[in-house]
């Protein structure tokens, strides 16, 4: 009898509170047909036996389903995760190093500052990633949950059953032309060092000296007031590397509109480099005297500095606008 | 190997016991009477696949249910609603249907 009870408890703990009475009932008349009139415990075992699992039987009165997320939404979910987990790695590693790079107060050795970045990069990136998981995994329950029609047919992205038109918003892409995403975050990583670097060149570039702390900073490299009376331009340079990196990633492929965007970037922040380092009161005298002196240098350091710099830019920013419209205008 | 043997048949056979558990409930029928009605055909149905499947045959308004509190114990009896009949006949169309193309293809294997 005893025995009876629990399973019968065991089932319908697991069922909505309406329906209990009933089916405990149903339960306990089905379960005593199968055991002889005068029945001991001994009997009940085989019995309960072949009804099988509580569990088992409570999630067969149960519509509710017995998995997470089921076949109708498992591809739109792996899709968004897929979507979604790179980029939000992306972000919370840019703020972070925007953050150590705009609070670096020039004290710390800068060696030691990269390995705390490396670290707590790692980390970020880790709990950022189960955050996002946990969110999206959340989400997509529920929906399952709340989802009460009764097709299993997989949903597309759009959250729409498959068409054969769809088809048609999706982009053929060759390798050789497209764009990846590592390319394309990269980017973005490089625009949050520099502009970062730009606005604390103060405090992180100049000379640096083996002290008895470790590296001291002795000298900046540039006057910051000339540096910065240039903050607008340079913002305008950085919207512009931002929205090209954007345009990237939405296209994911080389085209002529991206090439000539590109090509636009490059002209704009090469100008706006020969502007600012052209600029005869850019540099900081001291650090000119220091470099000249080190490196006995005779002649006009900064002239040297500006024009070796002024090349390499320029370099850079041609092979990549020919890269730009060589593989924007691959047949394929 | 019978492991994945097994799970095919029980796959096989997942589909036909709505149209088993239909047939024998033209007559009303409580949970264990109709157990040892399939089983006296030499079909076996897990207990724990079966009350649900009740249940849900009633939900979709193909069987009515109603309890009898006349003999010693009180028992719950299934029968079919005419609705039911319409869509057991149906299904059983269907199952005639497929069974003779399926015999046909297998039969066709056997001579070639």
């Amino acid at each position: 009898m005893r025995m009876i009870d629990l399973y019968i408890q065991e089932v319908t703990r697991r069922l909505p509170e309406k329906s209990r009475e009933d089916i405990a009932l149903e339960l306990r008349s089905t379960i005593e047909d199968m055991l002889p009139d005068d029945y001991s415990e001994e009997d009940v075992k085989p019995v309960l036996e072949k009804m099988g699992n509580p569990a088992i039987l409570a999630s067969g009165y149960l519509d509710r389903p017995m998995h997470l997320i089921g076949p109708r939404y498992f591809d739109v979910y792996i899709n968004l995760l897929k979507l979604i987990l790179p980029i939000a790695a992306v972000i919370s590693l840019i703020s972070l190093i925007a953050n150590t790079i705009i609070s670096y107060s020039g004290e710390e050795a800068v060696l030691n500052v990269v390995l705390d970045v490396i670290g707590l990069g790692i980390w970020g990136i880790i709990s950022t990633g189960i955050q996002v998981f946990f969110w999206v995994t959340v989400v997509f329950a529920i929906i399952e949950r709340t989802d009460h029609k009764n097709s299993q047919t997989p949903l597309t992205a759009c959250f729409k059953e498959w068409t054969p038109d769809d088809l048609n918003n999706i982009s053929y892409i060759p390798k050789e032309k497209a764009i990846s995403k590592v390319e394309v975050f990269l980017g973005l990583l490089w625009t949050a060092i520099w502009a970062s670097g730009y606005f604390n060149a103060a405090s992180l570039l100049g000379v640096y000296e083996k002290g008895s702390n470790g590296l001291e900073f002795v000298t900046p490299t540039f006057n910051q007031e000339v540096l910065l009376s240039y903050w607008l331009l340079v913002v305008v340079v950085i919207g512009l590397e931002i929205a090209v990196d954007m345009y990237k990633l939405t296209t994911g492929q080389w085209t002529r509109k991206i090439a000539v965007l590109n090509t636009v970037m490059h002209g704009v922040s090469s100008i706006v480099f020969i502007v600012i380092i052209s600029n005869n009161q850019l540099f900081n005298p001291a650090f000119v005297t220091y470099m000249t002196d080190l490196f006995s240098i005779t002649g006009d350091f900064d002239n040297w500095f500006s024009w070796g710099a002024i090349s390499a830019f320029l370099l850079f920013a041609v092979v990549d606008v020919y890269q730009g419209f060589r593989k924007a205008n691959i047949k394929k | 190997m019978s492991t994945l043997l097994n799970s095919l048949t029980t796959e096989l056979r997942r589909g036909t016991l709505t149209l088993a558990v239909l047939s024998q409930l033209r007559t009303p029928q409580y949970g264990y009477s109709l157990v040892q009605l399939l089983e006296q055909c030499g079909i076996s149905i897990e207990q724990s696949t079966l009350y649900p499947l009740l249940r849900r045959l009633e939900k979709q308004e193909l069987v009515t249910s109603s309890w009898d509190t006349t003999e010693s114990r009180p028992r719950r009896y299934y029968v079919l609603t005419p609705y039911g009949i319409d869509i057991y006949q149906q299904l059983k169309k269907e199952w005639e249907k497929t069974s003779q193309e399926l015999s046909l293809l297998l039969k066709g294997e056997d001579n070639g």
